[in-house]
């Protein structure tokens, strides 16, 4: 047959035609998008806090909040989790069924995350439309003025009226304050949260030879310490006097104490203020917070002593102390050559009998069924509660770490696809999907999903999570806040310093000095530049130690606090089914036991 | 066969060679619950879910292939453009020949770190950023160096008299580089070719700074193995196989020319 060049003309023509009828038709209509939400909510979006009905009028609204965006495909990134691993994969899909919005939500390790986030925040320059970036970064992005509109709540009010979920329910997110600045504005949305706190084995701590054994030696009976000290004298107990259990060398204490990076966010993530560093106040202490940095008026004012600060102050260098004490005397060997990944699942192998500081981000593969710390009908041989304090912790002071991972939206990204993507992060944390997501992989977010009847039968299986999280006490969990001026700059030196310490080649004192004098520089440097303005920060004058512990006095605040002539109190123990107790909105605390 | 002293020690020592390659085969093909319960010298539930996760996942695949793309571009442009400036260096003399010779070299000691940001800015300026073009792009500020260097010695080592001859027999430049002079650097171009690739192939800092979704390599993309829940050291230790094996073809091909290479003392 012979094809002219007219029948190719034609074909051409058809083909182009009918192709550009599928472009045309592959623009969704409302009733394809209505029937894919319906979809979903009847196949994913289940259990809810919110009836069928509610969900599918949250849904109409995302549909026509998102049709000027319709056909946009947008990128944005969160550092590897399970939680994210099902907003990659299942929330992209819905939403772009339900929106016609295509959202690449792509995933790498949180290291790498940063140094991206931070090479934007430097050149200006749009790598990702939108990120999931930690709160800890609520010192820095308002102080480098990044956020789209000034903050996340003059955004809401300003250009992104028109895309904000009128059932977005603010008051609902139990970690709202952690993404909030000085100024009240909320500058970060949480997506994704975790809280630190202390592990045990409940099966080994209620076996009755073993109790009567610890009595007889300490005095006061085995339970989950309250203070450092009884923290101490179980490790010691597990470690060199219990030893073996069914044939098994088991340990009092598991941590880690690597040269690399993860060493760091042991510190940064509280372990001081579990020590007592700092000052009173929540989400942290005011004047002085965990890192030891003072801040006046909004502005940073250093975090050496002699500026007013704590990170070398006896409480800091009692921490450090600690921690390089019971990582020789009481951990495995192997553990001061493991970093924070290969240390953290260590507790679920069956021969740890307590961790200080464990990641709840873990309780996910701790549960799984055949597991070396589970129990034959589902439930978990281990329980979780909070974390011990030290010696120099009072009542008001923060005691551990929870993190939220935030939605972000920096202002450098095209302003369209900045709306489109705030759009998928209200999705994310819609109520119609967050308990779902909450199920299947135990990050809890919203107060109405904590209090839910799924949450309740999912309890017995958790190990304590949901307790703590209808706790009152979990308000004094909180991430890294207010007064870190640069957190990429500033966590860097902390590892640095630390590892000094750990490998013995500087006292504690020597390394928490390094480690202030270290901040202060970068502190100085960023005034100098005058990039943050009026929010940056601003160096006290040199004065002495003597001065600041009278001056913290007169004020009425702790940081820095005189060294203790006793650093090892009495151990104090609680029983956990008393903790649970205590736990129950508006109880006093049940009497610890003491010797 | 007699066994004596000596195959001992070549059998000893390739053993230790092979070790941690079998090792990383091993625990390609185990559940991170088998990695992480006891030390098995084998597979006792072989399980080839990682692999599929590799090959079922676009994320990963894609990830290999834009790094292949990458170091082949890098290569081809690398030896194509060190060739004639290898030539002038090693037939003509010129003022600060030998400086510039030095300088160039010079470039392959500065930390790629350095380059990051400068070439991040530059490459966003020009619509290059997130495109393989990029990252293959960069690469060249080390291996074109590299490879001047390693085809210089080579040209060096063919006399001047073949080109005088050559001209003598009436053939043009163009044509006598190609069919005369190429042919004999062979092993030169494959030598400066494979270490071209391998450099480009293993350098994940500008490769990840210039990269985000559309050309991500596959470095970045095996940094999803470490997660606040753990590490998933099955899929490392697949991906870290699959990574091998490129490097391992480009060795097959180019062996015997690195073999003339390092006889002919330039490498």
């Amino acid at each position: 047959m012979d094809i002219t060049r007219r029948d190719a003309i034609k074909a051409a023509a058809a083909v182009g035609v009918t192709g550009s009828g599928i472009l045309i038709n592959s623009r969704p209509s409302h009733a394809q998008q209505v029937d894919a939400a319906k979809k979903w909510v009847d196949s994913e979006f289940q259990p809810s806090t919110l009836s069928k009905d509610e969900q599918m009028s949250e849904m109409e609204w995302f549909i026509k909040a998102a049709k000027p965006f319709v056909g946009m495909k947008v990128n944005c990134v969160s550092e590897i989790l399970n939680i994210h691993e099902y907003e990659s994969k299942t929330l992209t899909k819905a939403f772009g069924e339900i929106t016609g919005i295509q959202v690449n939500h792509d995933l790498m390790d949180e290291g790498l995350l940063v140094d991206k986030i931070e090479v934007e925040m430097q050149s200006g320059r749009p790598i990702y439309d939108f990120w999931m970036n930690d709160s800890d970064f609520i010192g820095t992005h308002p102080r480098y003025k990044d956020i789209v509109g000034g903050s996340l709540t003059d955004f809401m009010a300003a250009d992104g009226k028109d895309v904000t979920s009128p059932t977005l329910d603010l008051k609902d997110f139990i970690g709202l304050s952690f993404g909030t600045f000085t100024d009240g504005k909320l500058y970060q949305l949480p997506d994704q949260q975790f809280a630190n706190l202390y592990w045990f084995r409940h099966d080994w701590f209620n076996r009755a030879d073993l109790k009567a054994q610890f009595k007889q030696k300490f005095g006061y009976e085995l339970g989950v310490p309250v203070n450092w000290s009884a923290y101490e004298d179980i490790a010691e107990f597990f470690t060199n006097d219990v030893k073996n259990i069914d044939g098994v060398r088991v340990y009092g204490h598991m941590d880690y104490g690597k040269k690399d990076p993860s060493l760091g966010w042991r510190f940064t993530d509280a372990w001081l203020s579990m020590a007592g560093g700092g000052d009173r106040g929540l989400p942290n202490g005011r004047p002085v917070d965990e890192w030891g940095i003072r801040m006046e008026d909004g502005r940073p004012r250093g975090s050496s002593i002699s500026r007013g600060g704590d990170a070398n102050g006896p409480a800091a260098v009692y921490a450090l102390t600690k921690f390089v004490e019971w990582l020789k005397k009481y951990a495995p060997p192997e553990a001061a050559g493991m970093d924070f990944l290969e240390a953290g699942p260590v507790p679920g192998q069956g021969h740890i009998a307590q961790q200080i500081f464990w990641y709840t981000t873990f309780s996910e593969s701790m549960t799984k069924p055949g597991s070396q710390v589970m129990n034959a009908d589902g439930t978990p041989k281990w329980r979780m509660a909070p974390s011990p304090h030290g010696a120099y912790w009072k009542e008001g002071q923060k005691l551990g770490y929870q993190d939220t991972g935030c939605w972000t939206m920096l202002k450098y990204a095209d302003p369209q696809r900045v709306k489109a993507g705030w759009l998928y992060a209200q999705f994310c944390t819609s109520k119609s999907v967050t308990l779902k997501k909450a199920v299947l992989t135990q990050h809890l977010i919203r107060e109405s999903d904590v209090q839910s009847q799924a949450m309740t039968d999912l309890a017995p299986k958790l190990g304590g999570l949901v307790e703590f999280y209808r706790s009152p006490a979990r308000k004094n969990w909180t991430p890294t806040g207010v007064n870190v001026p640069d957190y990429g700059k500033m966590a860097q030196v902390w590892w640095q310093n630390v590892s000094n310490a750990i490998a013995g080649s500087v006292t504690p004192q020597q390394a928490m000095d390094g480690l202030a004098r270290d901040q202060d520089a970068i502190m100085a440097r960023i005034e100098r530049s005058g990039v943050q303005g009026d929010l940056g920060p601003k160096m006290n004058p040199i004065m002495t130690p003597e001065y600041w512990y009278k001056k913290s006095a007169a004020d009425g605040n702790l940081a820095p606090q005189r060294k203790l002539a006793n650093e090892k109190p009495q151990g104090q123990t609680i029983a956990y089914e008393e903790l649970l107790k205590s736990w129950a909105p508006g109880q006093p605390a049940p009497d610890a036991n003491k010797g | 066969m007699r066994i004596n002293g000596r195959s001992i020690g070549i059998a000893a020592y390739l053993l230790a060679l092979f070790l941690p390659i079998y090792w990383l085969l091993n625990m390609s093909f185990k559940t991170n619950g088998e990695i992480m319960s006891r030390l098995s010298l084998w597979p006792h539930h072989i399980s080839f879910a990682n692999y599929g996760h590799i090959f079922g996942d676009p994320v990963w695949y894609l990830g290999f292939l834009h790094s292949l793309t990458y170091v082949l571009l890098n290569t081809v442009i690398s030896v194509t453009v060190a060739l004639p400036a290898a030539y002038a260096f090693s037939r003509y003399r010129f003022i600060g020949d030998k400086h510039l010779f030095f300088w160039l070299l010079s470039n392959l000691m500065a930390p790629p770190a350095v380059y990051a940001m400068p070439f991040f800015n530059f490459y966003y300026s020009i619509g290059l950023f997130d495109t393989v073009w990029a990252v293959a792009l960069a690469h060249c500020l080390f291996n074109v160096p590299l490879a001047v260097w390693i085809l210089e010695g080579f040209i060096s080592g063919v006399p001047r008299e073949i080109d005088e001859t050559a001209a003598l027999d009436g053939y043009s430049f163009p044509r006598f580089f190609v069919k005369i002079f190429l042919p004999l650097i062979g092993n030169g171009i494959g030598v400066a070719a494979f270490f071209c690739f391998m450099f480009s192939w293993v350098e994940q800092l500008l490769a990840t700074t210039l990269t985000t979704v559309n050309a991500k390599p596959i470095a970045a993309v095996m940094t999803r193995v470490y997660s606040a829940a753990g590490m998933d050291w099955g899929l490392l230790a697949a991906a870290g196989v699959l990574t091998m094996i490129p490097g391992a073809i480009v060795i097959w091909f180019v062996r015997n020319h690195i073999a003339k290479g390092f006889a002919l003392g330039r490498v």
